[in-house]
Parts: structure tokens; sequence; C-alpha cells
């Protein structure tokens, strides 16, 4: 008796406390925080200057980066902290709302980080410095509508030092073996030398199924067979109606199914993971490895002068070339209290000579910036010379489109990878594969 | 514990009257309650006020920072309509034959083995092998395995040097064998942990209870089942319910192994609440599985205890 009665009690209070509790998170009124004037100077008072970035190659290049600014001014110093991808892409919402925030962040995924108020509005200071003179497409993918998720439209948010790029290197000497002699011109060719290279029994692509790498052809495929990528981007920027459930898609999908069923791709593609992809294809196990620009240090450092690079080719010879881009974004957060000093740095990292050319060295990256800023230099017939000159042809070109990894949080690791892999193994339909990827897209942008 | 303090209140010889009895009792009770308030804070603080969170957040959408919106019962009704996230549970439900089932009876009989053996040199380093796993961070164990079961790692080379050249495949990359394949790390880990907790059990057992089989002519199995088996319910319970857990909340080695792939073949709730919560933000529909899970782990741990406290 006297336990059902304690009992009673226990479980009247437990639902009090769940009814007396109001509903978790913050103020749902706060709006976007009002815009302060801005100026374009780093003053005379000296300024520590916290940068949070990735663990990794990150941190030498942003040291060398906040030496040079420390160099031209010497009241900021910049000091440079680090957390591991995955711990800051998971935290960063996190860091941001607390009392420690850094002033400046290096945000992967913008997330609900506008939404939340967490990042500074960019655009008075584009306004002041003359970043909205530059060529756009390079600011798109961190533009964010006024309802915190649609981007490639509204305020800036975030910019960077470089960019990444994907294409496809190639193995110099594998491919005059199979009498390739310049990269191809279209699709089509570069199915053939696929074959070529099956037939003289070689593995024609190395790529790194487990997690993500098959999606970088997918998405190429998907853009060459529709000879576009208007589509492609508005899905990744979440513009409403916008869907990849296209013929395009479909299209994509089934070629990429038959190279996988050719043996064009390793057999174990689906246990290939992006450490070990590089690791075959320096050893030969491999002519053609589509990837990205942040391979290209290595590659020349491994191999000097033996691989080259080719932007994916267009579905007809001399169309539009494509390639995904993402930018290595530093966003500036809402509770620093030396903005000004912030986006000085962000402007010196984008303009400065010697910090574009640490850019390409040290961070792997293309770097943008204004249309007559002059591009850094690289060894001839190095990869990276060869990337950086894809990169400057694209920015003009206006072929640079974001990944589709991108468009939400989770696309990426809980719809591409996982349905491209039941793709390359049989076991789902080019049609099923496009329709499934895009109701788990609406299903994560709650549509 | 609880029925032994029973058994000897009952067996008190000399019974109080029954006034001064219950007036004791409460006066014990409240001497109780406050050498216990400071532990229990201490628990409502960081366990139940917690859990109480979750289950207060599985009923809103909400990403963490921002404002939460009532979600009436979507997230729950998420859990048994998206057939990724009930994929999630049937998986976890696999892995217990593996992280429980196969290292308990593989146990049993390592731990029955090892007592046979005359203390010394050989019976130490086999419990040392086999207890070695468990010194390991699991994660550190999840890549080692990771490169044993790669094209040409140690598995596949075995299998090439033994002439079964054409049964070598990527494991973990086999939409056939991912699963089984994360299952035999979870056999390898647990196996130790079973087999050390087993013999210790097994050191408790009356030898004259052995020396007593021996002397009506029991064999080896028949040894095992009536002395060795029943002598050891309490820590096969204790085995059984912790492996059990280890399976349905199975984290690190998928994590780092396969991440759930190929496709959605190794997908466990574990790794579904971490992607929910950290990834996607949605820390409502984490918070329902995770309450989902919580609840799913009681239930099957509960027959389990009732089984062991029975005599």
């Amino acid at each position: 008796m006297r336990s059902l009665n304690l009992y009673r009690t226990a479980v009247g209070a437990v639902a009090a406390l769940l009814l007396a509790a109001c509903a978790p998170g913050g103020n749902s009124e706060a709006g976007p925080a009002p815009s302060k004037p801005v100026s374009t100077g780093v003053g005379s008072q000296p300024v520590t200057l916290r940068l949070l970035v990735n663990s990794g190659v990150d941190v030498p290049f942003y040291t060398a980066l906040g030496e040079l600014f420390h160099a031209k001014y010497g009241n900021v110093t910049v000091k440079v902290d680090n957390q591991d991808y995955a711990t800051l892409t998971t935290n960063v919402a996190h860091i941001l709302a607390g009392s420690t925030a850094p002033d400046i962040v290096r945000v992967s995924q913008l997330g609900n980080l506008i939404e939340d108020h967490l990042l500074t509005n960019l655009d008075p200071y584009a306004k002041a410095y003359g970043w909205d003179k530059w060529p756009q497409s390079q600011f798109a993918s961190t533009r964010v509508g006024p309802d915190g998720k649609q981007r490639g439209t509204g305020s800036l948010y975030a910019v960077g030092p470089g960019f990444g790029l994907t294409g496809v290197y190639y193995n110099k000497a594998l491919a005059q073996r199979i009498g390739m002699s310049r990269p191809p011109a279209t699709a089509a060719e570069f199915d053939e030398l696929l074959g070529k290279a099956k037939n003289a029994g070689l593995q024609p692509i190395m790529i790194n199924g487990k997690d993500g790498g098959s999606v970088y052809p997918l998405q190429n495929l998907v853009m060459s067979s529709a000879a576009a990528a208007q589509a492609v981007q508005d899905w990744n920027y979440a513009k409403p109606g916008a869907t990849i459930n296209t013929p395009a898609t479909v299209n994509g999908a089934t070629v990429l199914q038959r190279w996988g069923r050719s043996g064009y791709l390793p057999a174990d593609v689906n246990d290939i993971d992006q450490t070990r992809a590089p690791r075959e294809f320096l050893d030969g196990n491999g002519v053609f490895f589509p990837s990205g620009n942040w391979q290209a240090p290595g590659l020349d450092k491994s191999g000097a002068g033996k691989f080259g690079f080719f932007l994916f080719p267009p579905r007809q010879a001399g169309g539009p070339s494509y390639a995904m881009t993402a930018a290595a974004n530093l966003g500036i957060a809402a509770k620093s209290s030396h903005s000004d000093v912030a986006a000085a740095f962000l402007d010196f990292i984008q303009t400065n000579t010697q910090a574009r050319q640490d850019t390409v060295t040290l961070g792997g990256l293309a770097p943008a910036g204004p249309a007559d800023a002059p591009p850094p230099t690289a060894a001839a017939g190095s990869a990276v010379a060869a990337t950086v000159g894809a990169f400057q042809e694209l920015l003009k070109s206006n072929g640079l489109v974001g990944f589709m990894a991108d468009a939400t949080a989770s696309i990426h690791v809980n719809s591409l990878i996982p349905q491209t892999q039941l793709l390359l193994a049989g076991k789902t339909t080019p049609a099923a594969y496009a329709a499934k990827v895009q109701s788990d897209y609406e299903r994560d942008l709650r549509r | 514990m609880t029925d032994v303090l029973l058994r000897q209140r009952s067996e008190d010889p000399v019974a109080p009257r029954e006034v001064v009895r219950r007036s004791a009792r409460r006066t014990r009770n409240w001497a109780a309650l406050v050498w216990v308030a400071p532990a229990f804070g201490m628990y409502a603080l960081f366990v139940l006020y917690p859990m109480l969170q979750s289950i207060q957040y599985s009923f809103y959408d909400w990403d963490g920072i921002g404002p939460a919106k009532p979600a009436g019962l979507d997230n729950w009704k998420a859990i048994f309509t998206q057939p990724e996230l009930l994929h999630s549970v049937e998986h976890a439900f696999i892995l217990i034959v593996f992280y429980s089932v196969l290292p308990v009876g593989l146990g049993l009989v390592a731990a029955a083995l090892i007592r046979e053996l005359r203390p010394g040199a050989f019976s130490t380093t086999a419990r040392v092998m086999l207890f070695i796993p468990q010194v390991l961070p699991l994660v550190a164990a999840g890549i080692a395995w990771t490169w044993m079961y790669s094209s040409d790692g140690l598995v596949n080379q075995v299998l090439r040097a033994v002439g079964l050249e054409r049964h070598t495949r990527a494991w973990l990359g086999d939409f056939t064998f991912a699963l089984p394949a994360v299952g035999v790390i979870g056999v390898w880990v647990m196996l130790g942990f079973c087999t050390v907790l087993l013999l210790a059990g097994i050191g408790k057992i009356e030898p004259e209870l052995y020396e007593a089989a021996r002397l009506d002519g029991a064999g080896r199995v028949h040894e095992f089942l009536a002395v060795t088996l029943p002598g050891l319910r309490r820590e096969l319970v204790v085995c059984t319910t912790f492996t059990v857990i280890a399976a349905l909340a199975s984290f690190d080695v998928i994590q780092i192994s396969t991440q759930g792939g190929p496709g959605y073949q190794t997908m466990v709730p574990g790794v579904e609440i971490y992607r929910l919560t950290f990834l996607q933000q949605h820390v409502g529909q984490a918070s329902a599985l995770a309450v989902f899970l919580a609840a799913l782990v009681l239930v099957i741990i509960w027959p389990i205890q009732r089984l062991g406290r029975e005599r």
C-alpha cells in the first residue's frame, strides 16, 4: 500500500514536472541581429582574433595566413584553434551559441546557423570592401534567403580563401598505353576510353564508394546528360519546387550502374574509402581517379608530373563543362566583439597576393577573389597547375556548381552514399534511385 | 541482496509487537532517506532529469538551439513508418546473436575448459589472450578489424592461403556479409569479458560438487550441465544483460567500420540517433528513437533479470 502511494506520488511529480517545463529552446521572437555600422579598418588597439578551424591541413595554412596578417597589422594577433572535422561540424552551433565563441569559425555546412542567428550578416562588409563587384558565383553557396534555408539568394554569411574543385585525375603513363593523347572532349569519348582501359587489363576508374566518392561522377553524369546545371544548382540551394527526380538523374544513374556492371569501377568499390583510393591510384591501380583539387598537392608530392587533371567532359564537344565546388568558408560569429577586424582579415585572405599563393600551396585550394587578381603560380605540368587553371576557366564560364552532398546536412550520409552503393550493387534501379533521393530531400527540408 | 534481507527478517526469532515494529521501520526509513539523499540528488540531476528531458524533447520538433515547435506524436510515428529507422532496430536484434548469444555460449565452453587446466602459464596465457580485446578501445578495434576485412586484408589472405580464393570478398562492403562481419567484431570483444566473468563464477562453485558428480559417474558433459551451468546462473544473467545492452546500443564499432553501409545494411539505432542529433539537428526525432531504444532495452532485460532471481 505504502509503495503504491509512493509510486503514485512519483508519477504525479513526474507528470507535473513535464507539464510545468516549458518548451525547450531559445526565444522564437528573436529577429535577425540589427546591422551595426561597420568600418573597414583594424584600428590601433591590440586585438587578438580567435580562429577556429578544422584539424589537419587547415592549421598550418590558417596559421600562415594569420602571420601574414600580423605582419601587415602589428596590433592584431591571430590565434588559431582547431577541432577535427566531425567534432567541429557537429558542435559548431553550440560553440557559436556559447559564451566563449571564437571570432571566426570554419563552417563546413550552414545548417541552421542562419536560422538561429549565430553568424554575422556580411552584406555591409561586402559593400564596404567591394566584394560585390567581384564575380558573384563564388559567393552563391553562402548566401541564405530570409527563411534561413534557401541558399544562393539573400544575404552573405561566409567567405573563404579558396575553393575545392572536382574533376578527373589521370595517370599519364597508363593513359598513353590506352592511346589517350589528350583529355576526352565528350562524355561518350570518356566512356570509350574506359572500355579501352578495361580491354587492356587495366582498372579503368579508381574511386571510393564507401564514403561517397562515387557520388561525384554521378553528379557529373547528371549534369552532362542535361547539358545544364541549373536544375542541380536549384536543388542544392533548396529552391522551392526544385527536384532531382528528373530524366537527367535517371540517365546519369543508368550510366554509373553500367560502369559498375562493366567492371569500369573496382569490384570492391563499396569498401574503398577516401584514404585508400588515392593510395591505390598512386600505386598505378586505376587509369582515372575522379576526385578534387585537395588531392593535387599529395599527388604532385608522390609523383611529380605523373598525373594530369581534366574537367569532366561535356555531352557535346565544346559544350559547357561543369565541376563541383565548395568554398573553404569562414563565418564571423554573431557574438564576436571584433567583427570589423575579422572582416578585414577575411578581405585580406582573399586579396593579398602572398595569401592567395599560400591558399594554393598550403591549402590545396583554388583562390577566387576579384576578377583581375593574378592567378597564383604552380609548377608547369603539375596536377596543382592543372586544377588552378581549370578553376579560373570555370569561374569565368559560370561552370561552378555546389555538391549535391551539401544540399541538406544529412543527404550525403543518409541518402546519396547508401543509395549509390545500392545502385552499384544492382539493388536499386536508376528510377527508384532518383525518386528516393528526392523524397529524402523533401523530408530533410520538412516540405 | 533484497531477498537475503527478507529472509533474515522473516527468520527473526523474536517478532516484536506490530506497533513498535511499524514505528521503528518508519524512523529507520527517514534516516535511510537522509543517507541516500546526496547520491539520489546526483542521480536525479545527471540521470533522471536528462531522461525526462529526452522524453519531453521527443514530442517537439527542435534543432537544439532555436525555438521548439510541438510535434505531437510525429516523431514517434516516424519510428514505425520510416523503413530505415525500423530496419536499424531489426539489425540491433540480429546483433544480439553476435554480441550476446555467441560470446556467452563460447565463453561458457572456454571457461569450462580453462577450469580443467592446471593453474599455470598456459591457463594464464589463455585467460589474458581472451581478455585483451576488453583492454583495447573499441574505436581502435574497429579500425584494426576494418583493415583485416579489406580486400587484401588478413582475412582474405588467410582464405587465399588455404585455397579458398573464390570465397574472398570485401567483407564490410558486401551486402550479405557486412552485418555478420561487424557481428564477429562483437564476438571478439565480448568473448573475453564473458569468459573471465564466468571463470570467476566457476571458481566459487564448491569443488565438492564436482567431486560428488564424478563419484556419481557423471561425464564431462553431464558435469557441465548438472554442476557448472546451475552454479553460474547469476554470472550468466550479468553477462547476458551486459552484452544484450551492448548489442542494442551498439555505436562505436559500426560508426568506425561501416558507417551503416553498404546501403543501409548495418545501420543501427545508435548511429541513427547520433546522426539525427548532431548532423541533422532533429533533436526531437533523435530523442524519440533514444527513448524507444531505452524502453526496448528494459523490456528485453526485464525477463532476463527475473530469470536470474528465481530460485
